[in-house]
């Protein structure tokens, strides 16, 4: 449901956690759930990825769908299809829904069409029920060059080549405000990589260009600086390049987000902590936080 | 949403031979608290509200499973008389086995270790402030 006042968009974190969901008390402040991001305005959820966050979210709406003047149109965006962006959909409430519509949008350049990807995680083999269970309205649709745009919402999206098997990357602009969704790339290929290469000066101008003067940027930053240079190639970037690229691009408010398996609290507040003078001094005019599991803003 | 029905399949409309006999059963799971789980054994929660700085000894408030707001309004459970602070700031309350703070519309925010949220789930040690009061949370 909205907020009391609200005006601005919410956008609530469910899975901030990157590769495998990690329960546990060691990592409990910034949640061992995969990724799964909200955002509410009016009436109208957008959901950026469907890791294991997203069955917190389909049971805290669960009572609101069956009220008639809720809004029971939902919008998923993919980033790609990996486990951890995935893993969540068969557990997410509304799709059991039979007053539900569920849209899911996903990345055209594939070898398997999305929906035969989806379909294959609720194989039996893999799953108890196949995904015919379903039965909210489900609407797989692999998203075109054209600008999608809904209710209040214009999503821009653009894909991003360094990573496994690729990913996009999504700009949601509502209410004069900019949010961008952009995890699962390797930016230091880009940024850090050849630099005489036309190709990469290309992504890098197009990256820099997609997320300037975002009001948030929830971005992948997996891996430490030393973490890094033993996996070169994983898809997956570094926290100070993320760090120093946002704030070229003067990002007003960046969420590191993706964290690594191995991250525990105890490790990010003690990065935090060592990191913390030249987070302040050097970023000055950006906000800097972990995505945290079960914290909702306004932007 | 610009039209491309071509590129949009309904997926209730695909068939699936295969799964026609596990069509009954449902894929998901229920919320189970630890209330429901043990029956009738009471478990008592115990979390604490810390107020730094506000008296020699910083006064603690334990928290229930009952709701309680923080302004500066005469019928807030936890008061903050101070100008900084709306009659109703935020409320902490008790849900699926979590502590939560939200904010109440209040004029100048409520944060959460540096962050200002409008909800937050709340773990140890968080350093809540509310018009420059300090609020510790411990469980």
């Amino acid at each position: 449901m909205p907020h009391i006042g609200q005006v601005n968009p919410l956008v609530t974190f469910w899975g901030t956690r990157g590769s495998i969901s990690t329960p546990g008390r060691t990592t409990e402040r910034y949640g061992g759930n995969t990724s799964c991001v909200t955002i509410l305005y009016k009436n109208t959820h957008i959901i950026l990825d469907a890791g294991t966050g997203i069955r917190n979210f389909g049971l805290d709406i669960r009572d609101e769908l069956g009220r008639p003047e809720s809004q029971q149109s939902l919008h998923l965006f993919l980033s790609h299809t990996h486990w951890d962006h995935i893993q969540g959909l068969p557990f997410f409430q509304p799709a059991y829904n039979k007053d539900a519509i569920i849209t899911i949008y996903g990345s055209p350049y594939k070898e398997k069409f999305l929906a035969s990807v989806l379909k294959g995680q609720m194989d039996k083999e893999y799953f108890p029920v196949s995904m015919t269970v379903f039965s909210a309205d489900i609407r797989i649709r692999e998203i075109s060059e054209e600008t999608i745009r809904f209710d209040d919402f214009t999503m821009l999206w653009q894909e991003q080549v360094h990573h496994p098997g690729g990913s996009v990357r999504y700009g949601l602009q509502i209410n004069g405000k900019k949010i961008i969704y952009a995890t699962d790339v390797e930016l230091d290929r880009i940024f850090q990589g050849n630099s005489s290469n036309d190709e990469e000066k290309a992504l890098a101008r197009q990256y820099l260009e997609f997320v300037h003067n975002a009001d948030l940027l929830i971005a992948d930053g997996q891996f430490t600086e030393e973490e890094y240079s033993s996996k070169v190639g994983w898809g997956h970037t570094s926290i100070p390049l993320l760090l120093d690229v946002a704030y070229e691009a003067q990002v007003k408010q960046l969420a590191i987000f993706h964290h690594d398996p191995q991250h525990s609290d105890k490790f990010l507040d003690e990065f935090w902590m060592a990191n913390r003078s030249r987070f302040h001094s050097t970023y000055e005019k950006m906000d800097i936080f972990w995505a945290r599991e079960g914290l909702t803003l306004e932007i | 949403m610009t039209k491309d029905e071509d590129k949009t399949i309904h997926w209730n409309k695909v068939s699936d031979q295969s799964s026609s006999d596990e069509e009954s059963e449902q894929g998901n799971t229920a919320q189970l608290s630890r209330k429901k789980l043990f029956g009738e054994i009471p478990i008592r929660q115990q979390a604490f509200l810390e107020i730094v700085g506000r008296s020699e000894d910083n006064e603690v408030i334990e928290l229930g499973e009952q709701e309680i707001i923080i302004g500066r309004g005469p019928d807030c459970r936890l008061r903050l008389p101070s100008e900084t602070v709306s009659r109703k700031h935020a409320r902490i309350f008790f849900r699926n086995d979590e502590y939560y703070i939200e904010d109440l519309g209040s004029t100048n925010g409520t944060y959460v270790n540096d962050i200002r949220v409008v909800k937050c789930a709340l773990r140890k040690n968080d350093l809540i402030y509310i018009g420059g009061v300090k609020i510790l949370f411990n469980e």
